[in-house]
């Protein structure tokens, strides 16, 4: 099943995020990828996330898709300007990938190439608007395509949303986001209300694909609770970390509960390891999921 | 007002080639912001005889961006006519409106920043984002090109931190938006759909 046909079925969704190598090199892509085999729904791949420079998303998911592989590509407004978006994804659709994750992107200065020029030459929302017109058959400035796309587009978000952050997403919504990636949680109740507000879109709403980042130390979450924005590991999750013989394993345990919970109350999730995928597995047979 | 800062003396000296110089400083926003006024020329003029330049003469003018014409400067700083070279102590626009007028070479002593402004004697900086189409009226009067990190217009990246921005220094610019906003009972403008700039408004293709 495809994940666009996945997302309509009302099936509980996996996705798993891999990073293109940072070279020309395809054995690790290739390598990580086989630890998702019929373990993930659709793997993301990521567009120089955190700003440092790795080989293009959608050369990396025509390598996967290539090796049977359904993928999410993930495209940000930091490296491009309008021309260059949307000959991307008139690429990227003609290498058959269907699936794309639309997201602002992080600063270049938090990344490899600090001086790098910041494009943003459009924001994420209006990316989706583009999308949504490509996908009609017309470019940007409307001129008609030769084939048009076929995108199921997604967004991201955080899962605590202050006021400008909410109709930042709804806006998302309106402009044809089917699906939300959210930033990593790690504990349960603090869904309800992002559910809530994602249900209020009504006939419109869109699936929940929930982060999960499998912890690796307490000092990874302290980390995380410091620098990554939106997401807050809870303290008494940071005193498991803190008490376990063996953190890791610990983390894994955390992971697995967490999704088990998540089956009632989400779309599916979405795995993002620290690391990579050795665990990812097992992680979701424990939660009873694969 | 053009936010400039003064380059590193150093990376001056490495270019400057001439040894006779004319130093030009300019009485408006750089001698606000004391990085261009008579005061900072003066300094700049010991620096350069202590790195065995010789300095033909000096004038602060009114403005640096604003001349009637090169002879008139001429006939004003006779100096001038000594030189080999200019070292111009404003914003990159005075740099090129002088060095468009004047025929022999001319250096940059500043690197300009920004369009910023004064406010209870407090430097504001990143006040506008020069992008030919003012739409601050949406945003509380906050311009989202230049207060935003990445010049978004539909609302957060969602990268800040505690209200931080995550890019630089100082508060998330949709923050300041938002309490904006709030205060002058506005916040309907924050669902209205923003379409992306059309960058020909900037003024760039007049040149």
């Amino acid at each position: 099943m495809s994940f666009r046909d996945k997302l309509l079925s009302g099936d509980f969704i996996v996705t798993a995020e891999i990073s293109p190598p940072k070279g020309t090199d395809k054995k690790p892509l290739l390598n990580e990828a086989a630890r998702l085999k019929g373990v993930a729904d659709a793997i993301n791949i990521t567009d120089n996330q955190r700003a440092i420079m790795r080989m293009s998303p959608s050369a990396a998911c025509s390598i996967l898709q290539d090796n049977g592989y359904e993928t999410i590509m993930h495209i940000t407004c930091r490296d491009r300007n309008r021309l260059s978006l949307q000959s991307e994804l008139l690429g990227a659709c003609g290498m058959g990938i269907r699936n794309i994750l639309v997201m602002t992107g992080d600063h270049p200065s938090k990344g490899d190439h600090e001086g790098a020029k910041p494009v943003y030459d459009l924001d994420s929302v209006q990316l989706l608007e583009l999308v949504r017109k490509l996908n009609s058959g017309y470019d940007f400035s409307g001129n008609r395509l030769e084939g048009r796309t076929d995108f199921t587009a997604g967004a991201v978000s955080n899962t605590r949303l202050d006021y400008v952050s909410l109709i930042k997403l709804k806006k998302k919504i309106k402009s044809g986001a089917s699906f939300f990636q959210t930033q990593a949680i790690f504990e349960a109740d603090s869904l309800s209300d992002f559910i809530d507000k994602i249900d209020e879109a009504g006939p419109k709403r869109p699936k929940v694909i929930v982060g999960i980042m499998p912890l690796r130390s307490e000092k990874n979450a302290l980390f995380l609770n410091k620098n990554i924005a939106g997401i807050k590991v809870p303290d008494k999750i940071i005193k498991r970390m803190r008490e376990a013989n063996d953190p890791a394993s610990e983390g894994i345990e955390i992971a697995a509960d967490l999704v088990r919970e998540l089956k009632s109350l989400c779309d599916g999730v979405h795995i993002m390891p620290v690391k990579d995928h050795e665990n990812t597995k097992k992680i979701l047979e424990m939660a009873g999921i694969r | 007002m053009i936010i400039s800062r003064q380059k590193e003396f150093n990376d001056i000296l490495k270019n400057l080639a001439e040894n006779d110089i004319f130093i030009i400083g300019c009485g408006k926003c750089a001698s606000k912001l004391h990085v261009g006024g008579e005061p900072e020329v003066l300094e700049m003029e010991k620096k350069l005889l202590t790195s065995k330049k010789n300095i033909v003469g000096w004038n602060v003018i009114s403005s640096a961006c604003n001349i009637k014409s090169w002879e008139e400067i001429l006939s004003q700083n006779p100096a001038i006519g000594k030189a080999q070279a200019l070292l111009v102590m404003s914003c990159g626009g005075g740099v090129s409106v002088i060095s468009g007028c004047a025929e022999i070479q001319t250096y940059p002593a500043l690197d300009t920043e920004s369009l910023g402004g004064t406010c209870c004697e407090e430097t504001v900086k990143e006040q506008c984002g020069l992008c030919g189409d003012c739409v601050t009226w949406m945003y509380g009067g906050i311009c989202p090109v230049s207060r935003c990190a990445k010049s978004l217009l539909n609302g957060p990246c969602g990268g800040a931190i505690e209200g931080k921005c995550e890019v630089y220094d100082r508060p998330c610019g949709w923050d300041l938006i938002y309490e904006k906003l709030k205060k002058l009972k506005k916040l309907e403008y924050l669902e209205v759909f923003v379409a992306p700039k059309d960058h020909t408004r900037n003024g760039r293709r007049t040149i």
